[in-house]
């Protein structure tokens, strides 16, 4: 993908700008009089556009993982999204599941964040004894003081009864210090 | 801590790139395809340039379909603006009252432009509008292509650092600007803008290979 103006083309940061409503007023349009006349930047926007929806397709359909922020939450919960929320204490646990219809599972992890430059999550499954999965540099607003960890729902809804661990780890060069581990122990839905 | 670093490559300059793309189309408006199109419709009786409206169709009917999205956010309301737009140019070409013909696609988007604004005011005008121009104008297919796989999405987007995973995730979901995610991760509008950039140049190329790979 192009990311400069080459060829009198709009740059296609400035595309998904202008389709993110992030474009004043001027340049919003600048864009809609371009596209009016360009078709190579139509079918670049049209890219990108598509690609969206497949991301959109991805994350509804319980395949993609993400660290997100609590009000993304709350947004996905008032537009009618079936969210299973649990909410662990710094080093607590808890007995999970999800149901069939739950379309979110969503993990508020409560964690002091003050101080952190770099954080990273460990995961460790009883049915993978000695596997350490680690997402490395993951976001978090130090202020909400939680990290809001998404599972891949699909996957979860998958799985067999199990303890999973997730522990979080600040780093700081070549310094790593744990600030908290969280235990879900998972059992298959049964049922209300 | 990411936030307080600068940007790890800056993005170009939105205003002097769109200047030059700008002055590039204008030079070559006169004789773009649409206006090549528009000239004969105007030039012909009314509706005997059949063929001349089905190429201006298949140009024009997608961009102001784009500018529908763009504006409305909503799919059928986009088909409905751009039909509506491309019933009233064509209309306006048979009869004359196009002066212009080679300046149908600043005519298109200030129809594009008033229909929106005329929606935000009153949804019952663009029916009447559509209902008023479309019987009598051809339509074109016009090509829209298939959804992505969103399996092949999902394993691209696995293969992302976390960061930029979860930015296109929020960024794409609910088509959220940068400064709406920014404060929930505790970074700048600018980083994720930095950030979104390097993810989707990424995911386009793997779901772009994956794509090459499976035909």
């Amino acid at each position: 993908m192009s990311t400069t103006a080459a060829a009198g083309h709009v740059p296609v940061e400035t595309l998904l700008a202008w389709w993110l409503h992030e474009t004043d007023a001027a340049e919003t349009d600048t864009v809609d009089e371009h596209l009016l006349r360009c078709d190579a930047c139509g079918g670049t926007l049209d890219a990108i556009v598509r690609l969206g929806d497949g991301v959109r397709a991805a994350f509804r359909a319980g395949l993609v993982g993400a660290i997100a922020g609590g009000e993304f939450i709350a947004r996905l919960a008032a537009q009618g999204v079936r969210v299973r929320e649990y909410r662990l204490p710094l080093n607590g646990g808890v007995d999970c599941t999800v149901a069939p219809d739950d379309e979110l599972l969503v993990s508020r992890l409560q964690v002091p964040l003050a101080g952190v430059e770099r954080l990273d999550a460990i995961l460790e499954f009883s049915f993978e004894p000695g596997v350490r999965h680690r997402l490395e540099d993951v976001p978090f607003d130090a202020a909400a003081g939680e990290v809001v960890y998404l599972p891949r729902t699909a996957e979860v809804k998958a799985a067999p009864a199990n303890t999973h661990t997730v522990t979080l780890v600040a780093t700081s060069g070549a310094i790593a210090r744990e600030l908290g581990t969280y235990t879900f122990r998972h059992r298959p839905w049964a049922g209300d | 801590m990411w936030r307080r670093t600068a940007p790890r490559y800056s993005l170009p300059t939105r205003g002097a790139a769109m200047l030059s793309a700008m002055e590039a189309l204008d030079a070559s408006a006169a004789e773009a395809p649409e206006a090549l199109a528009a000239r004969r419709i105007a030039a012909a009786a009314p509706g005997a340039a059949r063929d001349a409206e089905a190429e201006l169709y298949r140009l024009l009917a997608p961009r102001a379909r784009r500018y529908g999205m763009r504006h409305l956010r909503d799919r059928d309301a986009a088909a409905d603006l751009m039909q509506h737009v491309m019933a009233l140019t064509i209309e306006q070409l048979r009869s004359g009252a196009l002066r212009e013909p080679e300046r149908v696609a600043s005519f298109v988007l200030g129809a594009c432009r008033m229909t929106v604004a005329d929606q935000r005011r009153t949804e019952r005008r663009r029916i009447d509008l559509l209902e008023r121009y479309a019987g009598d104008v051809p339509m074109a297919d016009i090509h829209v292509a298939p959804r992505l796989d969103h399996h092949r999405v999902a394993d691209c987007l696995d293969r992302l650092p976390e960061r930029e995973r979860s930015i296109l995730v929020m960024t794409f979901y609910d088509d959220a600007p940068a400064d709406r995610i920014a404060g929930q991760l505790g970074l700048s509008a600018g980083n994720v803008r930095v950030i979104r950039h390097r993810g989707l140049d990424k995911l386009r190329r793997c779901v772009d290979g994956g794509a090459r790979a499976g035909s």
